[in-house]
């Protein structure tokens, strides 16, 4: 009992991480309804171009890096919107998704290119913290893995709900056309997104990087079926679901890696999504069914 | 010439993977399965050859029919999901084939070595062609009798009644049940085509390159299975055809001046041309 | 024909359609009409299968159609039209009639292989009549999205009767069109009639309604405010009152 309570909450703290990737994709989705399939990718790039500062400056403590991943991934958000999207016409529904499929190898590569495919090492905070309830511990580092994603999600819902881009956002998601018309320029808001939800995305890539102590470019493809997992069981669109979701999968799969092991864990998480998809196939908070 | 022979069986049994996104992709879903169909044509076909002893041809007949099969059962609960849901629901499914043959033992003994799959290490000693005497420009006509035969009959379909209710399915869902459609049918039996396709080319697969593993089979191939008739265009067969032969030629010439830069090239390439031609390079107004 | 009774469909708490009773008679031509958003175009969705009906129950030719997906019920012999066009705009004109042609008797008498793999010959002859009714048949070969839009509503009913219809809901058809165009309808709409289907029509165009149905239902806010032959409505102050907001 106590190992799967250790399991699950270890889970649970690293799920964060997924609903944060989770959230990147159905944000995205929710405000232009298309997927952007290179999002696990950019974060993953983002949190490797963190690794950069330490080339400059060795001595950095790890909050840098971070702050390095956040900044890179906004970066890298606003190209891929550039390169898959600003200029493809939307009667071509296709055409974007496989772009986007183009820069998740392209991103991939440019990893593998860069470090010669060896794993690097992600500078950790607090991986030697122990919290100890009786027999039940607490790493510190994924606690602050899980502090630090609850505070960027508050932050992307206090800009969604407070800001008056946030509310451009929820316009043009809810009706593209009619924000246009009432002077939203939908073109930015699209960019904007992009930006954010690669902000959101550096930062998760580099929390993961913190947690697992290293990045490597095996990770992406994994991450990629989990965030859009996530993104599905939670729901096409919803942002609290992707949370939920993320917590969900992220507790599951450690409890199935303990009694399972790690090659059937991915197994077991995939059934997980095929339970949704036979039962809830609007995920967790389905929309609710309009005139339309 | 015997590089030339290679290439061309290649682009064969590419052309197929991409033959069996194609027909998906008319109805308007987008799958990321057909490598999951194609791993299966594979294994069934290597080990009906390996340890039944079949011929290859109707080991090729039982790979088209597990493929078919594995599609038609997964369409059906495909179906509750749509558009991007489905995009996730069969790479999940694609990531889940992939990790079952990882785990996938049944060996038997042949003589003094072990013959079958045998989980991560893959399944070797697939020599068919090579136990038969086969010279590499024979195989290569082989796998060329298929793929002509498969553009053949996806042709037909094309032409045919089937061919635009496909097409309607994938323009206006809901128009095409207002007029009498069954999406279920129509959706469902694409799939399956779709799924028979990708078992023979699977099966052919695993023939000539005589080793498969289930690192083959994951998402790499299963972007390239959809990338080829996106870029190719869905205007008809001849695109994705085009788009194989564009891929292929290019990555090949690149694997000679760039080496390993050669998926680098794959993205960026597919990236310019969804930019510069949206509608694939057959695309545009119907034949 | 078709009955309705008692039946609402909610969207939330919003009552689209609330306890609508309507009978339609075989080879009559029924409208209706409403103010904006008084529930019509709901109504034609419910009929059709688009949604289920969240109270009351509807009968076609005494048969329930609670449950019956889209298709079914076109097989049964329900066609629609859409407010908002919804054509095969890739598709060519012959072909977005071709793959409407799904009237259980055309089925039967291709056959399975013929229906799905055959080529155009099996239908050209059918089809071809249909062309002509609609002004189309220059325009065989040509894709749907570069027709003209009043081609585009020819070809929108074309394709609703493409499958044999025996009841044929037409949602506002007329919208947009001039005088003599509406005439043309309405002369097509009457040879409807004339070969036997059944039509419910719902339209804000009052010189169509009035012109060419035989009873009329007026709804607002989702609810039957009043029925009878063109002559009986156009008198009634209540519908004045529901239109015009009161004298």
């Amino acid at each position: 009992m106590l190992d799967f309570l250790q399991a699950a909450s270890d889970g649970v703290l690293f799920g964060t991480t997924y609903a944060l990737i989770g959230i990147g994709f159905t944000l995205v989705f929710g405000v232009m309804h298309k997927l952007n399939l290179a999002y696990a990718a950019a974060s993953i790039g983002a949190a490797y171009s963190g690794l950069i500062i330490l080339q400059a400056w060795t001595a950095a403590p790890a909050w840098a890096v971070f702050l390095a991943a956040f900044i890179a991934g906004g970066l890298i958000g606003w190209m891929v919107y550039l390169t898959c999207f600003h200029f493809i016409p939307l009667s071509h529904p296709l055409a974007p998704l496989m772009a986007t499929v183009g820069m998740l190898l392209l991103i991939d590569e440019i990893i593998v290119h860069m470090t010669d495919g060896m794993p690097q090492n992600y500078p950790a905070v607090y991986d030697d913290v122990m919290l100890r309830i009786g027999e039940f511990m607490v790493r510190g580092d994924l606690l602050l893995v899980g502090a630090v994603s609850v505070l960027c999600m508050i932050g992307l819902l206090a800009l969604l709900y407070r800001t008056r881009l946030g509310l451009a956002t929820r316009a043009v998601s809810q009706q593209a056309v009619a924000a246009q018309l009432c002077g939203i320029r939908v073109g930015q808001v699209n960019a904007m997104t992009f930006v954010i939800t690669g902000l959101v995305g550096g930062l998760a890539g580099a929390l993961i990087g913190a947690s697992v102590g290293a990045l490597s470019p095996l990770l992406t493809a994994p991450l990629t079926v989990k965030g859009l997992i996530v993104t599905v069981i939670g729901g096409l669109g919803s942002i609290p679901g992707a949370i939920v979701a993320g917590l969900l999968v992220g507790g599951f799969e450690n409890v199935f890696q303990l009694y399972r092991g790690v090659t059937e864990r991915d197994l077991y998480v995939m059934l997980l999504l095929f339970a949704f998809l036979v039962f809830r196939p609007g995920g967790i908070f389905a929309p609710r069914g309009g005139r339309d | 010439m015997e590089f030339y022979y290679g290439l061309a069986q290649t682009i064969g049994v590419h052309t197929l993977l991409g033959l069996s996104a194609y027909i998906v992709l008319l109805t308007g879903q987008v799958t990321m399965a057909q490598a999951a169909f194609f791993a299966i044509g594979a294994y069934t076909a290597g080990m009906l050859t390996v340890l039944a002893g079949w011929h290859l041809v109707p080991a090729i007949g039982a790979g088209a029919l597990t493929g078919a099969a594995t599609a038609c059962a997964v369409g059906f609960p495909a179906l509750r999901v749509k558009g991007l849901m489905l995009v996730v629901a069969t790479l999940a499914f694609g990531e889940g084939v992939r990790l079952f043959f990882f785990n996938f033992d049944y060996q038997v003994a042949r003589g003094e070595i072990r013959v079958g799959p045998l989980g991560g290490e893959g399944f070797r000693q697939i020599r068919f062609f090579q136990e038969n005497g086969w010279t590499t420009g024979e195989v290569m006509l082989f796998i060329w009798v298929f793929v002509l035969l498969a553009m053949a009959i996806l042709w037909w379909f094309d032409r045919s009644r089937y061919g635009a209710v496909l097409r309607a399915v994938g323009e206006d869902e809901l128009a095409a049940q207002s007029v009498g459609i069954n999406l279920t049918a129509v959706k469902v039996s694409a799939m399956t085509v779709g799924g028979a396709v990708a078992g023979v080319g699977g099966a052919l697969y695993a023939h000539y390159t005589t080793h498969i593993e289930h690192a083959n089979f994951g998402v790499l191939l299963a972007t390239f299975a959809i990338a080829y008739p996106i870029v190719g265009g869905l205007r008809n067969v001849f695109g994705t055809l085009a788009a194989v032969v564009f891929v292929q030629a290019l990555l090949v010439e690149g694997l000679r001046d760039l080496g390993d830069w050669r998926n680098l090239l794959f993205g960026a390439l597919i990236v310019l041309a969804m930019n510069l031609r949206p509608q694939g390079l057959f695309g545009g107004r119907r034949a | 024909m078709l009955e309705l009774r008692r039946v609402s469909r909610h969207f939330g708490g919003v009552k689209a359609v609330d306890a609508l009773d309507l009978a339609v008679a075989e080879g009559q031509i029924f409208g209706l009409i409403g103010p904006n958003g008084s529930g019509k175009s709901t109504t034609v969705n419910v009929i059709a299968g688009l949604f289920p009906a969240s109270g009351g129950e509807i009968l076609f030719k005494g048969r329930a159609l609670a449950g019956l997906p889209t298709h079914q019920r076109l097989q049964l012999g329900i066609a629609r039209t859409f407010q908002n066009i919804r054509l095969f705009g890739q598709l060519t004109v012959w072909q977005n009639l071709w793959v409407a042609q799904n009237a259980p008797e055309d089925h039967a008498r291709r056959g399975f292989f013929a229906g799905w793999l055959g080529g155009r010959g099996s239908a050209r002859a059918e089809l071809a009549g249909l062309l002509e009714f609609s002004g189309l048949a220059h325009k065989r070969d040509e894709l749907a999205a570069n027709l003209a839009f009043g081609e585009q509503r020819r070809l929108e009913l074309a394709r609703a009767l493409a499958a044999k219809p025996k009841l044929l809901l037409l949602d506002e058809p007329a919208a947009g069109m001039n005088s003599e165009e509406i005439g043309q309808l309405r002369g097509r709409i009457l040879a409807l009639r004339a070969q036997g289907v059944t039509v419910l029509l719902i339209e804000h165009v009052m010189e169509l309604v009035m012109g060419v149905t035989d009873r009329i239902a007026v709804l607002n806010f989702g609810q039957k405010i009043a029925e009878g032959t063109p002559a009986e409505i156009q008198a009634d102050p209540v519908v004045k009152k529901a239109y015009l907001g009161g004298d």
